[in-house]
């Protein structure tokens, strides 16, 4: 993005007087440098020299210039803060500013959390064996604290859905699908599928929306913090329980059906034991048919972001030929 | 006539490059970006090597799925864009709900052409790998 490019000297001023008034003093000239990997915000990390000769480091997130996202990044903001009240592992969110304040665009500054989103990492490399192993009970945890926040207290910055929360998500994503105009039969049949079997409403929660590998930061003791919210909503938990088991977050490990770290027992059992309600595998097979769809048609958007050039880029572009994998595994599971 | 290597040859020949070659001496935070590119080649070399075939049956399937009887037209182009003429009036149906009595059916027939997408895009996905 041009924004990357053209603002840092801007950007770094911006921050520096925001971590003047946060730290009660100047904490001198600062290095910003872009963290890859973020969809559709960006991730700058933010370091300085500190006078013992090590460094201190923030992150800060925020909209590129002229983007529209789900969740607004002020709710976002207020979102982390009430999952770090509720015991949440997260990056403790220290300031927000608005369009046209000191990031230029609508951002917050987090504290910087050490360790590895890049899900091949967490799975294969030897010295994330150990996370691995604590890793599954971890998320349940996580999970299962997430899903007890009060939505009451979240009225102001999420919606409550007016209706069935199942009926609303599909109809989203048809919403989606309908504003890319790819012709994809078999998301279509899953919409239908969707449609047809939604479970009795569940009793309305906090639902992250993309709990999933690539969106946890690991390190050796295994997860050290839950990020990117921007598809937080409320509606049914078990929609991120779904989510987390689709094979496109299992990276290759497809003998470990959560999240490529776990099986689904051992995960369920973790989760209640943790606090979260007891867990019908219907509704997570229905969640993870949904899933399915979801993943495709983001694919498909993604590929379309850079074809009608809001984003050029590659790696957009190549997603738009993974969408029949989502759709093989949706095909497979409503069958 | 061009000469050889053909189409597919020399996309296969640079992902080999981007893969095997490039993709360690990059930096670490590129290293995925290279490895997308060098895909992206595999995966359109395998498109070419497959030619008209998969638009056909995509086409034929779709045909059969609406109760009509077409004739592919015979010019690649004009076959890639029927098929996707025939995908859409299939989409929009399905939508409409004019074939909820049929999903059962409709399932394994789009397995089908979900299939061949991944021959292309993601070989041996299909297959559990």
């Amino acid at each position: 993005m041009e924004t990357a490019a053209t603002e840092p000297l801007e950007l770094a001023a911006g921050v520096r007087a925001v971590l003047d008034e946060l730290l009660e003093g100047d904490p001198g000239g600062l290095e910003l440098s872009v963290i890859p990997g973020g969809a559709s915000r960006e991730t700058w990390l933010v370091e300085v020299a500190d006078a013992g000769g090590g460094e201190r480091r923030w992150a800060l997130r925020r909209d590129p210039k002229g983007s529209v996202s789900l969740v607004p990044i002020r709710d976002e903001y207020a979102l982390v803060g009430r999952a770090a009240d509720a015991g949440v592992p997260v990056p403790e969110p220290l300031a927000f500013e608005p369009d046209g304040g000191r990031f230029g665009s609508p951002g917050m500054l987090m504290s910087f959390v050490e360790g590895t989103s890049v899900p091949p990492r967490i799975l294969r490399k030897p010295e994330y064996e150990g996370a691995r192993e604590r890793l599954m009970p971890q998320l349940a945890e996580a999970l299962a604290r997430i899903h007890s926040i009060d939505p009451a207290d979240l009225a102001g910055a999420l919606p409550a859905p007016e209706g069935d929360p199942a009926l609303l998500q599909t109809e989203e994503w048809e919403r989606q699908l309908d504003a890319i105009g790819e012709p994809l039969p078999a998301v279509e049949l899953g919409l239908r599928w969707l449609r047809a079997n939604a479970p009795e409403p569940a009793e309305t929660g906090l639902v992250h929306g993309d709990f999933r590998l690539g969106n946890f930061i690991v390190d050796e003791n295994g997860l050290a913090a839950v990020i990117d919210w921007e598809l937080a909503h409320l509606g049914d938990p078990a929609e991120d329980i779904g989510w987390l088991c689709i094979r496109s977050w299992r990276f290759g490990s497809d003998d470990r059906p959560v999240a490529g770290v776990g099986g689904l027992d051992d995960f369920i059992a973790a989760y209640e034991a943790a606090g979260g309600d007891a867990v019908d595998r219907e509704r997570i097979r229905y969640w993870e048919a949904f899933g399915n769809v979801k993943w495709a048609i983001i694919c498909a958007r993604q590929a379309h972001d850079h074809r009608t050039a809001v984003r050029r880029s590659h790696e957009l572009a190549s997603l738009g030929r993974r969408v029949c994998e989502p759709e093989w595994d949706l095909l497979q599971l409503v069958r | 006539m061009q000469d050889r290597p053909d189409a597919a040859e020399l996309l296969e020949a640079v992902a080999e490059y981007l893969f095997a070659e490039l993709r360690p001496e990059v930096p670490h935070e590129q290293r995925f970006k290279v490895l997308v590119a060098a895909n992206v080649c595999a995966v359109v070399a395998r498109e070419l090597q497959a030619g008209e075939a998969p638009d056909r049956e995509d086409f034929e399937l779709f045909s059969e799925l609406l109760g009509e009887s077409a004739t592919p037209p015979d010019e690649p182009d004009a076959l890639a864009e029927r098929a996707r003429e025939s995908a859409a009036e299939l989409a929009r149906r399905l939508r409409s709900g004019e074939l909820d009595d049929r999903i059962d059916e409709l399932t394994p027939r789009l397995a089908e052409h979900v299939r061949r997408k991944l021959e292309v895009a993601r070989p041996g996905y299909a297959d559990g790998r």
